[in-house]
């Protein structure tokens, strides 16, 4: 094997994804070419510090999602919510309506002792 | 009933092996959190920045290697996310859809960046940000010695730098392989590629960035 060839393997070789037969070959080689194990070393030394370049996003980082989307929905998204309900829904909305509506039918179904409005 | 497992998974191996793309299959929780976000519930958009927001930042981060541009991107790809995730269909894992806009973004930034640099649109001194950038936070933060913290300080400079001189396609697969240490098959959902092309265009990638290195340490 000559230097050319042992480098190409060493992708293969780092990442444990070479097959056994061309992995043999290339640790025979590398057993009497310094050269070589040289720069299999600064190879892997490259390799292991890009793994440490991983960076974490900023702590305003949602904040800063959830204001765009906020302002972009035009407020539907993200906006400000009650307290104790979240955002009220429509059918919340529709539901009090109609228990509104039930109550004051009630309350003049009472007004009239025969349940029927006196005609005018 | 046994037989018909072993047929099925089989026929996985060979559509597998032979290039044609096997769908995905999604944890139980994956799928609810999927439906509760197409259903536009902040709650599970929140869950989702919180698991992919570093993934995403740091990927668009060392993919442009400009902090201030990193944040504003790394923003854009949820916006798009929250928008467009209807149109998420399950075939590959959701990470890697994720990753895959992240990509697009980048790519589309990295285009308007450059026409801006030929404009004279005022990053020329880009490099020099990156370097301000790279000092902030040393590759090994939980390093006290100050001596070692310069140290890999400048290792980061170097290391951004020579990302920075890849082509667009090597960049992208150093930054999913070796940064964000994606599977060969996860880089292949992100990028389109097939495995053979991810390989060999990593391996020289990683062999540009050995040599700049070794050129710069020297």
């Amino acid at each position: 094997m000559d230097h050319k060839t042992a480098a190409e393997w060493f992708s293969s070789y780092v990442d444990g994804d070479i097959p056994d037969v061309d992995r043999r070959a290339l640790e025979q080689h590398l057993g009497i070419c310094i050269q070589c194990r040289t720069e299999l070393e600064a190879f892997r030394r490259t390799v292991g510090g890009l793994s440490a370049l991983r960076r974490q996003a900023p702590e305003t980082f949602l904040p800063q999602i959830q204001k765009q989307i906020f302002v972009r929905s035009k407020g539907r998204f993200f906006g400000r919510r009650w307290l104790l309900f979240g955002r009220i829904p429509f059918e919340w909305v529709s539901l009090a309506m109609i228990i509104a509506m039930l109550l004051y039918y009630i309350a003049t179904l009472h007004g009239s002792p025969t349940g029927v409005a006196p005609a005018p | 009933m046994e037989a018909t497992i072993r047929l099925g998974r089989t026929a996985r191996m060979v559509r597998a092996r032979s290039g044609i793309r096997v769908p995905f299959e999604m944890t139980v929780a994956e799928r609810l959190l999927i439906a509760r976000l197409k259903d536009r519930d902040e709650q599970a958009f929140n869950e989702v920045v919180r698991l992919n927001g570093d993934k995403v930042f740091s990927l668009v981060y060392r993919m442009i290697g400009n902090r201030a541009e990193a944040e504003d991107l790394a923003q854009e790809v949820f916006v798009t996310v929250f928008k467009t995730v209807d149109t998420f269909r399950g075939e590959s894992k959701f990470s890697t859809w994720l990753l895959r806009i992240a990509a697009n973004h980048c790519k589309n930034r990295i285009k308007y960046l450059s026409r801006r640099r030929t404009d004279g649109g005022g990053l020329d001194n880009m490099a020099e940000e990156h370097m301000a950038d790279a000092g902030r936070a040393p590759v090994q933060a939980h390093i006290d010695s100050p001596d070692v913290l310069l140290e890999a300080a400048e290792m980061e400079k170097l290391m951004q730098a020579a990302i920075g001189l890849l082509e667009e396609d090597h960049r992208l697969l150093i930054v999913l392989r070796d940064v964000e240490e994606l599977s060969y098959e996860e880089i292949g959902e992100v990028t389109g590629l097939a495995e053979g092309t991810i390989k060999s265009r990593l391996h020289r990638a990683r062999m540009e960035i050995k040599e700049y290195l070794a050129k710069r340490t020297r």
